[in-house]
């Protein structure tokens, strides 16, 4: 019986080996077929629209086959915005990339696989918006009504890690942007150092340092800390899978703007090309858009943007990445090595 | 060998382990398990059965099983060569052996995009030849095959030390050609030695995650493997998908390394036996 | 006589190299080039870069934490790992089987799975979280608890598996030779068994510090992060990457392997050493 069984299990793994082996190269030879009927489009985006996506391409698949009589399959890849950034630029062939920051499509044109304009258009590539909020647990407890009441003692904040999430990069910029607006009550406008010490107040408080800007919600969906500083969308979309937390608006914050590219080095050697700038225009269409607005994702359709002022309430002091002075600037400024943000953790954990 | 009758202390040491291992090991196993079936049986049931459940399932056996077979015959070769020959830088050798214990998966990740990446050392070479290695299934193995190496050599390592070489002597003087020797002597010996670093690998292998995640890019169908699954399911708050998949790997896993386990115990009752026949 | 001796000789050295040849290529391959790899990229810009790297205020912080929280991980799963294999070893009682498959367990579960597990049940929300927290004031996860914690989830096989092969094949015929001498069970222990068991205890606890310096999966969830408080280095490795600091991440990963690569030589040189005064 035992001899059966030590020459049995061999057997069996070898042919499910074989088996496996011979899967492989099927679904191998399958993929690289781009016929007439049929073709694959593979989009790299940051993790937060995962929900509305799954919802738009089909949407998309049908309105495709309608127009062309050509099938196009989706393959999709949801990471953090510099993760998907940086798989692409290290050989990912996404033929479309939807990502949550500019610098990250950025990297991309840098490294040469972007080579038309991809700013240019009515919208300059940006396809939804979002902004720099507050999730509250239910009823306020701590009412927190903005900015001023993260540096309360006590309090505990959940926000990513600006080195692994830019989710965690825009909750910094608003921050400190608002500071620096004299947005802040008892915080002069314009100086850095207060700004640089309320920064510091902030990161006090802070409890958990996930190393995404989801990972954070969800954390805060355990029970963990008071206050999750996070994308507006990300509060809505929670609510929305049945969390009974609040979104809290503060009065001055940050702007997101979400950008979207077309990949030219992937669809000139995938041949998708046509499928793949269709698709992007896809998204700027009243449908589309419709469909990212109930995700929780403000648009940049001015008729759907309309349509939906409920939901994303103005903002009474809204800048963006430009009071900074752009990416670059902000980049070696505030996250370098030397910048204000380690300069800031250095100052906070130093002194414990 | 044992004295039926414990003693106290004994009781308190059994008691101990009992607790430290229900505190350390069963009870987040258990919130596991209830945490799976929070929705019910069905939601649970449904989850267990979902198509993509068993594309990522299948990619992970896929990549898992060819590890397996690569390692089982050059972890042995290796053990063979470790064990039985000398030469300079031995101890070197064996401390690069287990440093995929040390390198964190993040780094195994960084690496293998540092030699196969677009700007990668590697990079021409694997265009030439058109394959995909990084964000593919060849990438995702060979990471896998990384952090499983330890295994096989480990395990085989010791067994080949102890190789008993009065009974290989023995039936070496009685006129047993060099094939029966291996055949009936070493062989069953080392049998056991190998289903256990299999199991281990299989095991090791079918659990890999953040290694995979970095080369492998996450694409959903085409480089998801079942821990990947694991992970999306959780980023999408799909958390009974998430436990009942952590569950079905891990009761796997468990399983084949008990099976092994089982099957090193039956080789060592009839070693004794052995040994005592050959004494009296 | 001569002739097939000498033909032997040639033969045995010809199958030796047969072996050896396949078994250096292979983990050239598998080793030594992603050592190399790493090497070359740590070393780029010189070795003062690399070291400036490494005694950055954040980074040096993060080696400190995964080095002391591996330490003393190391020294409660030396304990526990050799009562563990002592009790499953030379006891009978109900449910040992149980126990001896559940050890394994760590191993087989994603390191992902692990961290998820433990904050369900330590979290704050969570009935053990919240029962630490209020009774002892003890915060396990999120704090230097959580990620020794599930160091001693990972790495528990391996003091245990290394030690029980030793103890199984352990002459019995001293220690019941003490026993009849009217030793006590504990100077049995000490004396005849302790001793032999040095070098496998010591042996899985370094190979168990080596594996929790690299951990970065079980500890990322449960372990909060935060840089200068409870950043581990693997975590500030993933951030080093996922900044473009990747020469801060090669030279971070370095320093580890060294870190690992010293432990494991000195475990081994430990061995020889003792096996030469035995």
């Amino acid at each position: 019986m035992k001899k059966t069984i030590y020459i049995l299990l061999p057997v069996i793994l070898i042919a499910m080996l074989l088996t496996a082996c011979s899967g492989t190269s099927q679904t191998q030879a399958e993929e690289e077929t781009t016929t007439e009927d049929e073709i694959n489009l593979i989009l790299g985006a940051y993790t937060t629209p995962r929900e509305a996506y799954g919802e738009i391409i089909p949407l998309f698949q049908e309105y495709w086959l309608e127009e062309t009589g050509q099938k196009v399959t989706f393959e999709e890849s949801y990471l953090g915005s510099g993760a998907q950034s940086r798989a692409v630029v290290e050989g990912f062939e996404a033929d479309v990339v939807a990502l949550s920051l500019e610098a990250d499509v950025i990297r991309i044109k840098e490294a040469g696989l972007i080579t038309h304009d991809w700013k240019e258009g009515e919208h300059q590539g940006i396809i939804t918006t979002s902004i720099v909020s507050f999730a509250v647990r239910e009823g306020n407890p701590k009412n927190i009504q903005d900015w001023d009441n993260l540096v309360q003692d006590g309090l505990e904040i959940l926000t990513p890690n600006p080195n692994t999430s830019g989710g965690a990069m825009w909750n910094i910029l608003a921050l400190y942007g608002a500071t620096l607006r004299g947005q802040i009550e008892e915080v002069p406008a314009d100086d850095p150092d207060a700004a640089f010490e309320f920064l510091c107040q902030m990161l006090s408080n802070v409890s958990v340092m996930d190393k995404a800007a989801r990972d954070s919600v969800l954390n805060f969906e355990m029970g963990i800390g008071d206050l999750a500083i996070t994308y507006e969308n990300e509060v809505l979309v929670g609510r929305q899978s049945g969390n009974t937390y609040e979104l809290i608006i503060p009065t001055s914050t940050i702007l997101i703007q979400n950008p979207i590219a077309v990949v030219d080095a992937s669809v000139d050697e995938h041949g998708t090309r046509e499928v793949a700038e269709a698709f992007v225009a896809f998204l700027y269409s009243t449908e589309a858009q419709e469909i990212y607005a109930e995700h929780g994702l403000r648009v940049v359709n001015a008729e759907v943007a309309a349509a939906h002022t409920d939901t994303y309430p103005e903002v009474t002091d809204l800048f963006t990445v430009e009071y900074f002075g752009g990416w670059d600037t902000i980049m070696t400024d505030i996250f370098g090595e030397e910048g204000i943000y380690n300069q800031a953790i250095l100052q906070v954990q130093g002194g414990e | 060998m044992n004295l039926k009758r414990k003693s106290i202390g004994a009781w308190l040491l059994i008691l101990a382990v009992v607790f430290y291992m229900g505190f350390l090991i069963l009870a987040p196993i258990i919130s596991l398990i209830r945490g799976a079936f929070e929705e019910g049986l069905a939601a649970a049931w449904e989850s267990i059965t979902s198509p993509v459940l068993l594309e990522a399932l299948i990619l992970s056996l896929k990549i898992a099983l060819l590890v397996v077979l690569v390692h089982a015959i050059f972890g042995s070769l290796v053990a063979w060569v470790m064990v039985r020959h000398h030469f300079p830088g031995k101890s070197l050798f064996n401390g690069l052996i287990n440093i995929p214990f040390a390198i964190s998966p993040v780094v195994v990740g960084y690496m293998l995009l540092l030699l196969f990446g677009r700007n990668g050392l590697l990079y021409p070479l694997i265009e030439k030849l058109d394959i995909q290695v990084a964000f593919a299934v060849p990438g995702m193995f060979l990471a896998t095959l990384f952090v499983s190496l330890p295994f096989m050599i480990r395990e085989m390592v010791p067994v080949i030390a102890n190789l008993d070489r009065a009974q290989k002597l023995a039936a070496a003087t009685l006129g047993a050609s060099q094939w029966t020797v291996f055949w009936r002597v070493i062989f069953p010996q080392l049998r056991s030695a190998l289903i256990y670093g299999i199991s281990l690998t299989l095991a090791r292998a079918l659990g890999e995650f953040g290694a995979i995640l970095v080369v492998g890019g996450g694409v959903q169908g085409r480089t998801e493997t079942t821990t990947l699954y694991i992970f999306r399911c959780i980023e999408e708050r799909q958390n009974i998908e998430a436990y009942t998949a952590s569950i079905l790997l891990g009761a796997f896993s468990v399983l084949i390394v008990s099976f092994a386990d089982g099957i090193k115990r039956a080789q060592k009752r009839k070693q004794t036996m052995a040994s005592i026949d050959v004494r009296i | 006589m001569e002739r097939s001796l000498a033909h032997k000789a040639l033969k045995a050295g010809w199958t030796q190299w047969m072996t050896r040849l396949p078994s250096f290529l292979y983990l050239g391959l598998m080793i030594i080039v992603p050592l190399m790899v790493i090497l070359q990229d740590g070393f780029r810009e010189g070795i003062g870069e690399l070291i400036h790297q490494i005694t950055l205020p954040i980074a040096r912080h993060a080696i400190l934490l995964t080095v002391w929280t591996s330490a003393l991980m190391t020294v409660i799963n030396a304990i526990m790992g050799l009562m563990t294999a002592y009790v499953l070893v030379r006891y009978n009682f109900p449910g040992k089987r149980l126990l001896n498959a559940l050890i394994d367990l760590p191993l087989s579960i994603p390191t992902l799975v692990t961290g998820v597990m433990l904050v369900m049940l330590y979290g704050p929300q969570e009935t053990m979280g919240a029962f630490l927290s209020e009774t002892f004031g003890l915060q396990v996860i999120f704090a230097p608890p959580g990620i020794i914690l599930s160091l001693l989830f990972i790495s528990f096989p391996f003091v245990v598996r290394t030690i029980q092969p030793v103890l199984e094949d352990l002459d019995l015929t001293q220690e019941n030779a003490a026993v009849t001498l009217g030793a006590s069970p504990w100077t049995t222990f000490r004396k005849v068994v302790l001793p032999a068991l040095v070098m496998p205890t010591l042996s899985g606890s370094l190979l168990s510090f080596s594996r929790a310096v690299g951990e970065f999966g079980a500890v990322v969830v449960v372990a909060g992060n935060i840089p200068l408080k409870t950043q581990t280095a693997a975590v500030y490795v993933l951030g080093a990457v996922e900044s473009e600091n990747r020469l801060g991440a090669s030279a971070i990963s370095i320093l580890l392997i060294a870190i690992s690569l010293l432990v494991l030589i000195a475990a081994n040189t430990l061995e020889r050493h003792w096996g030469a005064h035995r």
